[in-house]
């Protein structure tokens, strides 16, 4: 039964060092010592002062240190525990941490240890200060290891790309079969960790992966293909160069790859600085009007970056940059993947799965078409297609989904509860 | 009685049944006995190997075979869980754990009406926090304390969905409202965003159990009472079992949940702690105030317990007991005592003041040049060898080394040793060694070293903290703490008088055994488990197959030990006739209700 007594242990002083002052205090005070009173025992008890030893001097009744208020001393020694305490039971439980008992306590002319401790938490003087609210620790983990984890997908694209237009034939499907894996891998990994990490793997559902794969594979040919189904085709496979009859674009792959690395940065932007108005807030409402900006803002600042990549791999693989198209898919991605990782899970699968499936029925529609007697199915398709060009489908399906998550995010990614720091181990 | 099936789970529970090896046991037939059926709650405790008080409730459990143990254990860490677990007698039933560490949210979305009544009733939860102080509160608020929590409970009894519910911006919003209502404490008013979160997070956290399917008639609904081994969490589920299937509650408590909470939340802001006080104040006076029986183990928890709203009545003091018979030898041969030789036992810390005793053996060795002193424990910690390294130093520099003559090789007449060496192999070797037992502490709890000083039958110079002078009643001797002078005195005084020291011992002992053995520790609960089930036994009302009460459906033979009606039951004994060993006849068969009946 050795933990029971533990169990009850009010806790001592924590901190050696503190402890070796006191006893270093002894060395001079042990003259002293007849300031405290008289061993004190219940009645039963053999008393040590009645058998003292004659030639002993009795312990004088007065004492050094009492003065007129001895619960001011009190305060005095233990003015940290006094100037914390919520409420008289905390002194309480601190003044017994510290050895004080209800005979310790009946010097102070109280019954026990609690109406000292109400004494004392009634005189605490109360002045208008508050103390200043501490900085919120970063969280842990390094900051160099996602930066280049962030970077690591639109290297891989670079790089086989790169192969693509070195390559011919066998060797060329090889190396875009190769590269295709290697790019998902990184952003895997780079989704992993780091701001863009979902916090709460518990909470983490499937089926968004599939979507974000369908919306990228969309990017890349849906608008070549549904080209070619207007006009009849698509007779052959895509060969991977852009003149072919079913051409496939690669600038929105070069460019959403290296967008990953701003994708981080803007939500480690979001997150640190959140945290920062979280501290300096005082009302959940203060904080939603401060945070909105701040979601505003680094969600512009990341479609420029996203712009400005366009505008650097477009010409570099001697493609138009389809900004439309790209920028609002990117939009879509980013504010899908804030609300997954601030723990809004449903509205970011709902608004991927409608978009593909958005997309998916206009190329249907267009091949159902064909059939005999179904003509008026593409109209639609057809008629945006002669308007804006076939890239209207995309641009159109995304900037649906990325203005509706835009809307939810300013709602949710607001709240305080989203930025709540994650949980630790109790 | 909500008999309404149970449809979710909420928290993942790993349960597992410990089934008994081999035969059952046969039941031990006492007259009166009954058997009871205890639902024993524990919060990161037994049967976990690296649980609080588990050796307590080993033997508890272990000592009290008659009667039926459910164990329902939160555990406290992953790492707790990992470690495994103790290994259970037979009469433990089944044990169920849940993790109170995390919480998996169950994704259940709550309709309008489940928000809306979610947010009222912990608008009303955390309002009742912000009204009056933590303990001291009006009946009204403790009432709306009490309402609000079992609102809480019911609401995750039909919808699910807590844990996500009180993450939820409604549960922050609903913190923020209270806290800025006219009549909040200053410290509540001062909360600012962070604070409202980490106190939604740790209410969260704190209502963990709230989601569990405990409560259900097969789970705690079904035992006789719930035996919560610590307040705070452990108590929670018996409260609501309570609540939902009129179980009584029996509370121990070693050590005051509430004050341990006090000393440990020291690090949060004022108006989190204000808030978490309040919230675990609240929660220990409607533990207490339901309970039916609450068991401190001394009178200092007692004190605690009733400051908290426990009423007088329940309140049972039950000292913790200790094995006896590993005293047994020494206690009774008090003369192999080195008379000249005081002992300290204990782990070596700071709060143990060794400069204090050292101190005083500098003024006994004025008085009796002879006497040794012998400090026996390792130190607890870096603290502890800091401590440890700081009193040998003070010892070499206040004691010189001694020899008995001119040509002996001398040593300290203070020796610092450790329990397990081949001078002192045991615990009792170490008590053996002097005839005077020192405890010089300035902060101690229940002091268990002096209770196994109490079963060797030595007399004891304490210094009067924390539970000592209710341990050692009046057999030895208490000196105020941090007082070596009185400390010095008392020692020369039971040096210079063996006949006072023997005295004195063998009333230590003698109330030792009367008091805090293990067997007294069973006893008392066991006496406590029958009053319960006699005094405020579960009604429980079965209902037939159309919804009608069944009368006599839980006759009074169900407390009948050993199983009359199970199949588990059969008394038969070994080499019986085989046509015995098959399956029960019932004595009775049941006749359908007719109308002519």
């Amino acid at each position: 039964m050795s933990d029971l007594g533990e169990l009850d242990r009010p806790g001592p002083p924590a901190g050696a060092a503190a402890w070796d002052e006191r006893s270093q205090e002894w060395l001079p005070e042990t003259t002293n010592t007849e300031e405290q009173p008289a061993p004190v025992a219940p009645p039963e008890l053999h008393e040590p002062s009645a058998e003292r030893a004659p030639g002993h001097t009795p312990p004088p009744t007065t004492t050094r240190r009492t003065a007129a208020d001895p619960v001011k001393a009190l305060m005095h020694r233990h003015r940290e525990l006094c100037e914390r305490a919520v409420d008289p039971l905390e002194i309480a439980a601190g003044l017994e941490a510290h050895g004080v008992t209800d005979r310790t306590a009946a010097r102070f002319r109280h019954r026990d240890v609690f109406s000292l401790a109400e004494e004392m938490y009634a005189r605490i003087p109360r002045d208008g200060d508050t103390p200043t609210p501490l900085a919120p620790p970063e969280p842990p983990g390094s900051r160099a290891g996602w930066a280049l984890r962030a970077l690591l997908p639109g290297t891989l694209c670079t790089a086989t790309l790169a192969g693509l237009h070195l390559t011919h034939g066998r060797a060329r499907l090889a190396v875009a079969a190769v590269g295709i894996l290697a790019v998902a891998l990184a952003v895997r990994a780079a989704l992993a960790r780091g701001p863009l990490s979902t916090r709460r793997p518990a909470t983490h559902r499937p089926g968004s992966s599939t979507w974000t794969y369908w919306l990228l594979a969309y990017a890349l040919l849906g608008d070549g293909l549904l080209r070619a189904a207007l006009t009849g085709g698509p007779d052959s496979l895509p060969d991977g160069t852009p003149d072919s009859p079913w051409p496939l674009v690669t600038t929105p792959a070069l460019a959403l790859t290296w967008a990953c690395a701003p994708a981080a940065w803007s939500a480690h932007l979001l997150a640190a600085r959140a945290r920062r108005k979280l501290t300096a807030s005082r009302g959940l409402e203060d904080f939603a009007a401060s945070v909105r900006p701040l979601l505003l803002g680094t969600f512009t600042l990341f479609l420029a970056t996203l712009a400005a990549l366009l505008a650097v791999s477009g010409p570099t693989l001697n493609e138009p940059p389809p900004y439309a198209q790209t920028l609002t898919l990117g939009a879509l991605l980013l504010l899908a993947r804030l609300l997954t990782v601030h723990g809004f899970t449903h509205a970011p699968v709902v608004i991927l799965r409608a978009t593909a499936a958005a997309q998916a029925t206009a190329l249907a529609t267009v091949f159902a078409a064909r059939l005999p007697g179904c003509d008026a199915l593409a109209a639609p398709v057809r008629t945006l297609t002669t308007l804006w060009g076939p890239t209207t489908i995309q641009t159109l399906t995304c900037g649906t989904g990325a203005l509706i998550l835009l809307i939810h995010a300013t709602r949710t990614l607001t709240r305080a509860s989203a930025h709540a720091q994650p949980e630790r181990g109790c | 009685m909500d008999n309404r099936p149970s449809r979710h789970r909420l928290v993942r529970i790993r349960s597992s049944r410990c089934e008994p090896p081999g035969q059952r046991r046969l039941p031990i037939r006492e007259i009166g006995g009954a058997l009871v059926r205890i639902g024993l709650l524990t919060e990161g405790g037994y049967p976990y190997v690296s649980g609080d008080a588990k050796l307590w409730c080993d033997r508890l459990v272990r000592g009290l075979d008659q009667h039926e143990f459910d164990i329902y254990a939160l555990s406290r860490s992953e790492a707790q869980e990992d470690e495994g677990w103790v290994p259970l007698p037979p009469q433990v039933n089944r044990v169920i754990t849940a993790p109170l560490w995390t919480a998996e949210d169950d994704g259940v979305v709550h309709g309008r009406r489940a928000r809306r009544r979610f947010t009222e009733c912990y608008g009303e939860l955390v309002a009742a926090l912000c009204a009056g102080g933590p303990v001291e509160a009006p009946a009204t608020e403790a009432d709306r304390f009490a309402n609000a929590l079992y609102g809480l409970a019911e609401l995750a009894r039909d919808e699910g969905g807590l844990v996500g519910a009180l993450r939820s911006e409604g549960a922050v919003r609903a913190l923020e409202r209270a806290c800025r209502a006219p009549g909040a404490p200053r410290a509540a008013r001062e909360a600012r965003v962070p604070d409202l979160l980490a106190v939604a997070a740790h209410l969260e956290q704190a209502l963990r159990p709230l989601s569990l399917d405990w409560y259900e008639d097969d789970g705690l609904g079904a035992v006789d009472l719930c035996h919560a081994t610590s307040g705070g969490p452990a108590a929670l589920p018996g409260l609501l079992a309570h609540h939902f299937a009129g179980v009584p509650l029996l509370v121990t408590e070693y050590g005051v949940r509430l004050r341990t909470h006090y000393l440990n939340a020291a690090e949060s802001s004022p108006a989190v702690r204000a808030l978490l006080t309040a919230f675990h104040g609240r929660l220990a006076a409607e533990t207490y105030g339901r309970a039916t029986i609450v068991t401190p183990g001394n009178a200092h928890a007692r004190r605690w317990q009733e400051r908290c709203g426990a009423h007088r009545d329940k309140l049972r003091t039950v000292y913790p007991g200790m094995d006896a018979t590993r005293f047994a030898e020494v206690g009774e041969s008090p003369e192999c005592a080195d008379p000249e030789t005081l002992v300290w036992v204990g782990r070596v810390e700071p709060a143990k003041d060794l400069v204090s005793l050292l101190h005083a053996f500098a003024d006994i060795r004025k008085e009796e040049p002879k006497t040794r002193l012998r400090i026996i424990g390792a130190p607890s910690g870096p603290e502890g060898k800091a401590y440890l390294g700081h009193c040998r130093a003070l010892a070499a520099q206040l004691f010189p080394d001694e020899a008995d003559g001119p040509h002996a090789v001398g040593d300290n007449p203070v020796s610092f040793e450790e329990i397990g060496g081949p001078e002192l192999p045991t615990l009792a070797d170490a008590y053996a060694a002097g005839a005077v037992t020192v405890l010089s502490s300035v902060v101690e709890g229940f002091p268990l070293g002096l209770v196994e000083a109490m079963f060797c039958g030595r007399a004891t110079v304490s210094t009067d903290v924390g539970a000592v002078v209710e341990v050692i009643g009046g057999t030895g001797l208490v000196v105020p703490p941090r007082n070596p002078r009185a400390l010095a005195e008392a020692c020369v005084v039971l040096l210079r008088d063996p006949e006072r020291r023997a005295r004195l011992g063998a009333a230590a002992r003698a109330r030792a055994l009367e008091l805090f053995t293990v067997e007294q520790n069973i006893t008392a609960f066991h006496g406590i488990y029958l009053e319960i089930v006699s005094r405020t036994p579960v009604r429980r009302v079965l209902l037939d197959d159309t919804g009608e009460p069944l009368p006599f459906a839980a006759p009074a033979e169900a407390h009948v030990p050993g199983r009359w009606t199970g199949p588990t039951a059969r008394l038969v004994a070994r080499g019986g006739p085989t046509w015995a060993a098959g399956p029960p006849v019932r004595a009775t068969t049941p006749i359908p209700a007719t109308e002519g009946a």
